[in-house]
C-alpha cells in the first residue's frame, strides 16, 4: 500500500524507454552502417548477416517471466490473505483492494510487454556473419557494439547447452579468443545443427583447411579416448574434501545444539549447508558424462547433467596442464586435471571453473594418455620414469632437480617433492606432499618467467622460479630452489623457450594437418582417427629442430615444411612416449 | 662472502645493468612522506580534543617508520635495473624481496607509459609491458620521458620482429 505511489512511475519510464528503442535503432543502424550492405539475413549462404534463433528471447529470458509470474502469484496470493483475511471485515476496504489489484495486475502487464518489447528488440539488433578469415557479430539496441573476431586467432570453440536450450534444441556456440573478461564472441542461440556445422566450418577455415562452396566442412573424424564413469566421479567426490567438510559441520552442529540446547542455533547454519550442497552438486553435475575426444581439429571434451557443454581445443592452444592428486585418491591412484586455454579464464564468472577442466577424475593411465595427447613428445630418455618421479618421486631420480635440504625451514612439510625437470619440450615442475601437483608447460608456451626471493630464502641460499602462463587455473613453479639451480633454471627456460618459439607449429595448424592428412588418403588410409591425428605437427610436442621453420616468423602456410620432412615422427611407435607401455 | 656468491643469481653473466633515474627516490620520498603524515592528522585531533599532548607519542613509531623507508627508498631505486638482451627484457628489483623478470620480446602484447602528476614534475614516467599473461610484473619506473618513449618504441618494434602466436 505504502508503495503505490511510487510504483506507476517505474513502468511507465520502462514503456517510454521501449517506445525511445522502437525509434532508435533504425537511425543508429543508418548511422553505423555505412559501407555494410544492408543486413538482411540471406538464407543459408556464409558471408551474409544472420540472425539468432527467433526462440531465443525466450530462452534467455526464461528467468524473468519466471520472476514475473512469481510476482503474479504472489501478489494474488497476498490479495487472497487481505481479501479473505480475518481483517477484512472492514467492507470498505473491498474495493480499494480490488483496485489495488487490478492496478498491479496492469502494471506488471506493461511490465511484461516492456521486457517482451526489449527482448524482441535485442534479438532483432543481434547478428552474426561468418566470413572466410573473420566472424562479425553486432549486437545492441541503444549501445550498438560490432565485434569482429579473426579465425586464426581462435583459442577454442564451445557448444553450450543449458537446460532450457536443450529442451528446445537450440545451442549457444561460443568462440573463444585470448582477450580477457568479455572477450569471446557469443552466438546464442542457433538450432543445435546450425552450431555444429558452424563449429565445424569455423574449426576448418582456423585451421586452414578449405571448405566447399556451400560452406561446409566435413565432420572431422574423432576417436574417444575416455570416459569417466559417474560411479567414479561419485566416489571421487566421496574421496575428496567435501564429506569432511560435511561431517565437521554437522558433528559441530550437533555438539552446539545438544550443549546450549537450543535448536535454533542449528537453523543459522542453513545457508552454510545450502552452501556446500550447491558445490557439491556443481561438481557433480559439471563432471557427469565426461567424455575426452581426440580429433584432427583438436581435444573434444564433453560433459554436464542439465547443462551439457561440449569443448573443442585446437592442438597447440592449451598452455599449461595441471596434474593434480589429493590425499584420498591415493588408493585408487586417480588424478584431476585442469589446463589454461588463453580464452577461458577471461570469461564470465558463471562459465570460471567449468571450461578448465580437463579431467575431472581419471586413473594415472588415462591421465597420461591425456598428457601425450596435448603433449605427444616428452623430449626426454625415458619419459615413463619422468613422470613418474613427477608425479609422486621426491629426490633426484630421473633427472629431477629438487630442493636443497635447507628449503625445509620454509616448507618442512612438502620440501621434498619441490623440484624441477626441463626436457626438450616442456617444462615439468611438481609440488605438494599431501595434494600431490605436477605442472606441464611446454616451452613455446610460456610467456615471462621470474626469479624471486626473500629475505629468508636469501638467508638459506634458495630462490623461486615462476613461469608465467595465460591466465588460468595453472600457475606453474618451482619453490625454494638452490640459488643457483634457479639461476640455472632461468637461463635455460629463457634460451628453451626461444628455441621452441622459433619452431612452433604454424597459426593455421592444420595446413600441416592437410598435408598429412593426403597422404594419408593416397597411401594409408588408416592414419586417421589415431592417436597421430591429435598430436601432429601443430601441438607442443613438436620436437625443437634447429632447421626447422623459418626463424622469425612462423606463421604462414609454408610453415608446413616442418611437417613434411617428418610427418609421423612424434607419433610413429619408436619415438618415447609418457605412457608406460612405450619402449 | 655468502651475499657475494648470492648476488651472482640475479646478475647474470654478461649483462649490463641499465639505473632508473634517482629522481624516482625522490618521487617516491614524496609519496611515502605525504602518506604517513596523514597518519599525523588523527593523532593531533586526538592530541586537542583530549588535551593531552603525549597522544601525539603514538605517532612516533608511524615517524620511525617514516625515516626507515626515506632512508631505504634510496637503495630500492639504485635496486632497479633493467636490460635489453637480444632476445629479451630484463627487469630486477627490490633489496629484501628480490625479483627478477625475462620477458622474451616476441610475447609482448602492448607496452605501457604512464606518468602522474608528481612523475611529470620531476621528469621520469614508468614503462610497463604487458603479455598474455597477467603475472608478468615488468615493470620499469622512473626513466626520463625521453628515455620511455624510445625504449617504448624500441621494445615494440623487436616485439614485432620476433612475434610469436600465443
Amino acid at each position: 500500500m505504502s508503495d503505490r505511489p511510487g510504483e506507476p512511475a517505474g513502468p511507465a519510464g520502462a514503456r517510454g524507454e521501449g517506445a525511445r528503442a522502437d525509434e532508435l535503432p533504425d537511425e543508429v543502424a543508418a548511422a553505423a552502417g555505412q559501407g555494410v550492405p544492408d543486413p538482411e539475413p540471406a538464407p543459408e549462404a556464409d558471408g551474409t548477416w544472420k540472425r539468432m534463433h527467433p526462440v531465443t528471447p525466450l530462452v534467455r529470458g526464461w528467468a524473468v517471466l519466471a520472476v514475473l509470474l512469481f510476482f503474479v502469484v504472489q501478489q494474488r496470493g497476498e490479495s487472497f490473505f487481505s481479501g479473505g483475511g480475518p481483517d477484512a471485515g472492514d467492507t470498505g476496504d473491498q474495493p480499494f483492494a480490488r483496485i489495488q489489484l487490478l492496478v498491479s495486475l496492469g502494471l506488471l502487464g506493461v511490465g511484461v510487454l516492456a521486457v517482451a518489447a526489449w527482448a524482441y528488440l535485442s534479438w532483432r539488433a543481434t547478428r552474426y556473419r561468418v566470413g572466410e578469415e573473420a566472424v562479425e557479430l553486432r549486437s545492441g539496441v541503444l549501445f550498438r557494439q560490432h565485434r569482429r573476431v579473426r579465425l586464426d586467432r581462435l583459442q577454442a570453440v564451445d557448444v553450450v547447452q543449458p537446460l532450457v536450450a536443450r529442451l528446445t534444441g537450440l545451442s549457444e556456440l561460443k568462440l573463444e579468443v585470448a582477450g580477457g573478461a568479455g572477450s569471446d564472441v557469443s552466438l546464442a542461440y542457433l538450432r543445435s545443427s546450425e552450431a555444429q556445422r558452424l563449429r565445424r566450418t569455423l574449426l576448418a577455415r582456423a585451421a586452414g583447411v578449405g571448405v566447399d562452396e556451400a560452406g561446409e566442412a566435413p565432420e572431422a573424424p574423432e576417436r574417444e579416448v575416455l570416459q569417466v564413469p559417474v560411479d567414479r566421479l561419485v566416489l571421487s567426490m566421496a574421496r575428496s574434501v567435501w564429506p569432511v567438510v560435511g561431517a565437521v559441520v554437522v558433528v559441530a552442529l550437533v555438539v552446539v545444539v545438544v550443549v546450549t540446547g537450543e535448536p535454533g542455533i542449528g537453523l543459522a547454519l542453513v545457508p552454510g549447508v545450502f552452501g556446500v550442497a550447491a558445490g557439491v552438486w556443481g561438481a557433480f553435475a559439471r563432471g557427469f558424462g565426461f567424455r575426452i575426444a581426440a580429433s584432427p581439429d583438436g581435444l573434444r571434451l564433453r560433459h554436464g547433467l542439465t547443462e551439457t557443454r561440449a569443448q573443442t581445443v585446437p592442438p597447440g592452444r592449451v598452455q599449461a596442464v595441471r596434474l593434480q592428486q589429493p590425499l584420498l585418491w591415493r588408493g585408487p591412484d586417480w588424478w584431476s586435471m585442469e589446463m589454461d586455454v588463453a580464452g577461458y579464464a577471461g570469461g564470465a564468472s558463471d562459465d570460471a571453473g567449468k571450461e578448465t577442466v580437463l579431467l575431472p577424475v581419471g586413473t594415472r593411465a588415462e591421465a597420461v594418455e591425456v598428457l601425450s595427447l596435448l603433449l605427444p613428445d616428452p623430449g626426454c630418455e625415458d619419459p615413463a620414469g619422468v613422470l613418474g618421479a613427477g608425479l609422486t618421486g621426491t629426490g633426484r631420480e630421473h633427472g629431477w632437480v629438487d630442493a636443497p635440504r635447507s628449503a625445509r625451514w620454509l616448507d618442512p612439510v612438502a620440501w621434498r617433492r619441490n623440484g624441477y625437470r626441463v626436457t626438450r619440450t616442456a617444462l615439468l615442475a611438481r609440488r605438494g606432499r599431501l595434494v600431490r601437483q605436477l605442472d606441464v608447460v611446454p616451452h613455446e608456451r610460456t610467456q615471462s618467467l621470474a626469479l624471486e626471493q626473500g629475505p629468508l630464502q636469501r638467508r638459506l641460499g634458495l630462490a623461486t622460479v615462476v613461469a608465467h602462463t595465460t591466465p588460468g587455473p595453472v600457475s606453474p613453479r618451482a619453490d625454494h630452489l638452490a640459488a643457483a639451480d634457479a639461476a640455472g633454471l632461468l637461463a635455460e627456460q629463457a634460451r628453451r623457450a626461444r628455441a621452441a618459439r622459433r619452431s612452433a607449429g604454424p597459426e593455421l595448424w592444420m595446413t600441416t594437418l592437410a598435408e598429412q592428412a593426403r597422404e594419408a588418403r593416397d597411401g594409408a588410409p588408416a592414419a586417421t582417427g589415431t592417436p597421430a591425428a591429435v598430436g601432429a605437427p601443430g601441438a607442443p610436442g613438436e620436437p625443437v629442430r634447429a632447421d626447422a621453420g623459418a626463424p622469425g616468423e612462423p606463421v604462414r602456410a609454408d610453415a608446413g615444411a616442418p611437417g613434411q620432412d617428418a610427418p609421423s615422427s612424434p607419433v610413429s611407435p619408436s619415438e618415447p612416449s609418457w605412457r608406460e607401455d612405450a619402449p | 662472502m655468502a651475499a657475494r656468491a648470492d648476488d651472482g643469481v640475479f646478475d647474470p653473466q654478461g649483462v649490463e645493468w641499465t639505473r632508473v633515474s634517482p629522481r624516482l627516490a625522490t618521487v617516491r620520498r614524496i609519496g611515502s612522506a605525504l602518506g604517513h603524515l596523514v597518519l599525523l592528522v588523527p593523532a593531533v585531533v586526538l592530541a586537542l580534543v583530549l588535551d593531552r599532548w603525549w597522544v601525539l607519542l603514538l605517532w612516533l613509531p608511524v615517524g620511525g617508520l617514516l625515516v626507515l623507508r626515506q632512508v631505504l627508498i634510496g637503495r630500492q631505486v639504485a635496486a632497479i635495473g633493467y636490460a635489453e638482451r637480444e632476445d629479451d627484457l630484463l627487469v630486477r628489483e627490490g633489496l629484501l624481496f628480490r625479483t627478477l623478470v625475462v620477458v622474451p620480446y616476441g610475447r609482448m602484447q602492448y607496452v605501457d607509459v604512464s606518468a602522474g602528476p608528481v612523475d611529470r614534475r620531476f621528469g621520469i614516467a614508468t614503462v610497463q609491458l604487458h603479455t598474455a599473461s597477467a603475472g608478468t610484473d615488468a615493470t620499469i619506473p622512473g626513466l626520463p620521458p625521453a628515455d620511455a618513449e624510445r625504449l617504448r618504441d624500441r621494445l615494440a618494434s623487436r616485439g614485432e620482429a620476433r612475434l610469436a602466436g600465443l
